[in-house]
């Protein structure tokens, strides 16, 4: 009991140290310059950039106790190169993960990135990049481009976050004693707990921000991950937002729902989450050999894995012929319309319209005086099949005889109402006796209600 | 005038009916699509599906069912209502509400009928289940996306296609825009009644049709049922029935309650009172209002929903002339030629 006792005052005391510490006072003077306000600089593209830093901004940031040099390594002499200034995140960093005691590195998530589709976005120069540019010229994004820390802490979430913050002290600071330690990491660790990630909504936004505009896709060049060629991008490639969202995945993160599947759910399931190549590159996850798996990840569909299912995966998942065709400028294109499905449709369709026209002619020929209208398809079938009565022969009899028929059916109808009133098994079929349209049958059913009836006065 | 005229003639419940299908069309359909919207979606599909769920995927463990069921929750939800209605009331939502089926429906009724294709005699307890069979099992182990055959997405698309801009309707014209072109035109819009697609391929039909069948012999159920012995055999209800569901069998009307969407349709046009939407009569079978002298005197209409053929010799011979009576065997028949088929219409297209 001592020693744990002992262990906890000696935790807290060594926290205490730790957190204690004072901030960094910029060791290396880079505020020196850095400091002075309207300190800029025009860069390549011609844009004149703002190289200031408020210093009691940057003091009460996240990264406020650390030195300027501990991201900048490459700034080694005064004055600096512009691409000197460039952080490579792959590196170690200045935090040490408390649990394992190891360096902070994002050189996992370098090398997924890598090997991925986007991997010419890693060289962009990580923090000072700019993103202007980046948009303009090039395809592939930089680490920026999807964690954009534009908003640090989401609007909706703001008042959570304020209201939690006032909690702040009593709950957190019950262990984390010291202002140091609150006021730095505090706020970081509660809008972590709050904002959490995002949500899959929100994630394929991010996604669709740059693959759901038509214009900026077809200009992407798209290589063949064998032979390395490189070529324009595929109609499927350029609407895959869209057709995405046609799909039962899509629609139900549309609605918000947490069944449908993220394009990163399907690209890049694995590990880091950054791992998304090309469907024909053979260790993608999207590669039809290995979408048994994708589809099958943990509380998805589990049974792609089993045999009898080869044909899950087929299912398509960009299906082109789902979206507005409104967008697609091809169909229009003489090549393309030849080639396409409903081009080829229309022939059958001219002949059955033909044969619906000159049908309707000729039938209004022959049958004009006709009152009775039967289907021409089944028709025959129905009277025969539903209504009982007889093929075509049978049919232009009833409708001569028609109104004859109609006339006496009443008083005989309630005769044959007394004769079943009297009749103990109703289940007995009733034929009517001047309707002799099957005629054996008839004859049978006839005399059986007859004796039914004499037995029952019997 | 004439219009005026036959639309006076409509009788009042089917004025109601088609008033029903025309008020949900407009809450559930786009551009309006007012009620889906409400929960978030703006057609019939994604959490509102109600025809996947139920789905059977080859080595499925119950875990993967209840991801569907939770996947599609709303959709569940109104499956399971629609069904505890049927049990109680009759088939009313597809008679009186689906907008998918009742919209194919009141357009076909608006045309002739001599250009339609009479689809109503075929053998449709053997196609349907048939197809659902194909629908649940075979589907889903092919890989074919269910979803271009559904009416319950067919619809909204036609509808979202032709309510836009003009280019939308170059949708009409992609394979699945002519699929579901089909699917509307040939087993709706130019089918007698323009209820073909219910009869054949809807997968919620085809569950509800079965809880109506189910609970047609419970006491408490409301269905069409037919008096036998005020039946004249006028076959009026039969050539009426938008559903194919009445057969006169011995020149009686039979109701197929596998079939009927209680749409009261036959109550309607049947002169008789030998039809009636209610539930069992208290007394017995056959019992007379009155015994005077010995003898029993009109008997007290027999309301009896589910009609069996008499086994008998002749019963035989009937089913000679009149069609085949349902089998277990012609049903499961069904289901593998109906397989194979598409099997072979599919492995064509791929
Ligand atoms: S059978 Fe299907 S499409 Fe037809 S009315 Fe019923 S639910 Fe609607
Ligand atoms: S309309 Fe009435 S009398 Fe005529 S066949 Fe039908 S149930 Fe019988
Ligand atoms: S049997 Fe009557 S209620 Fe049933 S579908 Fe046919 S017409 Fe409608």
């Amino acid at each position: 009991m001592l020693r744990f006792l002992f262990l906890i005052v000696l935790l807290v005391l060594g926290h205490e140290q730790v957190s204690a510490n004072p901030r960094y006072s910029d060791p290396d003077g880079c505020l020196s310059c850095h400091a002075y306000e309207g300190l800029s600089f025009i860069d390549e593209q011609g844009v004149l950039r703002s190289a200031t830093i408020d210093s009691s901004h940057y003091a009460s940031s996240l990264h406020g106790s650390v030195p300027c040099k501990d991201c900048h390594r490459e700034v080694i002499n005064y004055p600096h190169k512009v691409e000197n200034t460039e952080v490579d995140c792959s590196e170690s960093c200045h935090v040490e993960e408390p649990s394992e005691g190891v360096k902070y590195t994002h050189d996992p998530i370098h090398k997924e990135m890598d090997k991925s589709v986007h991997s010419g976005g890693w060289y962009k120069g990580l923090t000072g990049g700019n993103r202007l540019e980046e948009i303009e010229t090039e395809q592939d994004p930089s680490c920026r481009r999807c964690h954009s820390n534009t908003l640090y802490i989401p609007e909706a979430q703001l008042e959570k976050f304020k209201e939690d913050f006032d909690h702040a002290e009593t709950e957190c600071g019950n262990c984390h004693q010291g202002k140091a330690w609150m006021g730095q990491f505090g706020g970081h660790i509660l809008r972590r707990l709050i904002g959490r990630r995002w949500n899959n909504q929100e994630n394929n936004q991010m996604c669709i921000d740059c693959h759901g505009d038509h214009e900026k896709m077809r200009d992407v060049k798209q290589e063949d991950p064998e032979t390395l060629e490189e070529h324009p991008p595929s109609d499927r490639f350029v609407y895959s937002t869209d057709t995405y969202a046609k799909t039962l995945h899509g629609r139900l993160i549309a609605d918000d729902s947490a069944y449908g599947a993220s394009c990163i759910d399907c690209h890049a399931p694995l590990a880091w989450k950054h791992d998304i190549r090309s469907y024909t590159d053979s260790e993608s996850a999207s590669h039809p050999d290995n979408l048994p798996e994708t589809c099958g990840q943990s509380d998805c569909h589990g049974y792609t894995k089993k045999p009898g299912n080869e044909g899950f995966t087929l299912t398509d998942m960009h299906n082109l012929t789902l979206v507005n065709l409104a967008d697609f400028k091809q169909p229009l294109e003489e090549e393309s319309l030849r080639g396409s499905a409903w081009f080829w449709s229309i022939w059958p369709l001219l002949l059955f319209g033909v044969i619906f026209i000159v049908g309707s002619f000729i039938w209004w020929l022959l049958y004009r005086n006709t009152k009775k209208i039967i289907p021409i398809v089944g028709g025959d079938r129905f009277e025969r099949v539903m209504v009982g009565r007889k093929g075509k022969a049978g049919r232009k009899k009833a409708v001569v005889k028609k109104p004859a028929v109609k006339r006496d059916a009443k008083p005989k109808s309630e005769v044959k109402e007394t004769k079943a009133a009297v009749k103990p098994d109703s289940s007995e079929p009733i034929v009517e006796k001047d309707k002799p349209v099957m005629p054996d049958k008839a004859e049978t059913d006839i005399s059986k209600v007859d004796n039914d009836t004499n037995n029952k006065g019997a | 005038m004439k219009v005026i005229e036959n639309i006076k003639t409509i009788p009042k419940v089917q004025k109601f009916r088609y008033a029903m299908i025309i008020l949900t069309s407009m809450t559930l359909l786009g551009p309006l699509a007012f009620l889906p919207q409400l929960v978030g979606s703006d057609d019939l599909c994604g959490s509102l599906c109600m025809r996947r769920f139920y789905l059977y995927f080859p080595g499925m463990t119950w875990e993967d069912f209840f991801v569907h069921v939770n996947a599609a929750s709303i959709g569940v939800m109104a499956f399971s209502l629609i069904m505890i209605t049927t049990l109680f009331f009759g088939r009313i939502w597809c008679g009186y509400l689906c907008p998918v089926g009742g919209l194919a429906e009141l357009s076909s009724r608006m045309l002739n009928d001599r250009w339609k294709i009479e689809f109503r005699s075929l053998p449709q307890i053997q196609i349907r289940y048939g197809y659902f069979g194909f629908f649940l099992v075979a589907m889903p182990a092919l890989g074919i996306s269910a979803c271009s055959l559904c009416n319950f997405i067919t619809i909204p698309r036609l509808i979202e296609a032709m309510s836009g801009e003009y280019r939308g309707m170059m949708f009409l014209v992609s394979s699945v825009g002519l699929v579901n072109l089909g699917l509307l035109l040939l087993l709706g819009v130019f089918a007698s009644k323009g209820r073909a697609y219910c009869q054949f391929m809807c997968p919620i039909g085809a569950a509800d049709g079965l809880v109506n069948r189910l609970g047609a012999k419970m006491p408490f159920a409301r269905r069409i049922r037919v008096a036998k012995e005020r039946c004249t055999g006028c076959n009026i209800c039969a050539r009426n029935c938008m559903c194919g569901a009445i057969k006169m069998v011995d020149r009686i009307a039979t109701v197929d309650q596998v079939s009927c969407m209680s749409c009261h349709e036959c109550v309607d046009v049947c002169d008789w009172n030998a039809l009636a939407w209610t539930t069992k009569p208290n007394h017995k079978v056959n019992e007379p209002k009155r015994i005077k002298k010995n003898t029993e005197i009109f008997p007290l209409p027999d309301w009896q929903a589910v009609h069996f053929n008499p086994v008998k010799a002749d019963a035989v011979e009937s089913a000679v002339k009149t069609g085949p009576a349902i089998s277990v065997l012609s049903v499961f028949n069904a289901m593998i030629f109906l397989t194979v088929i598409s099997i072979i219409i599919v492995g064509s297209f791929l």
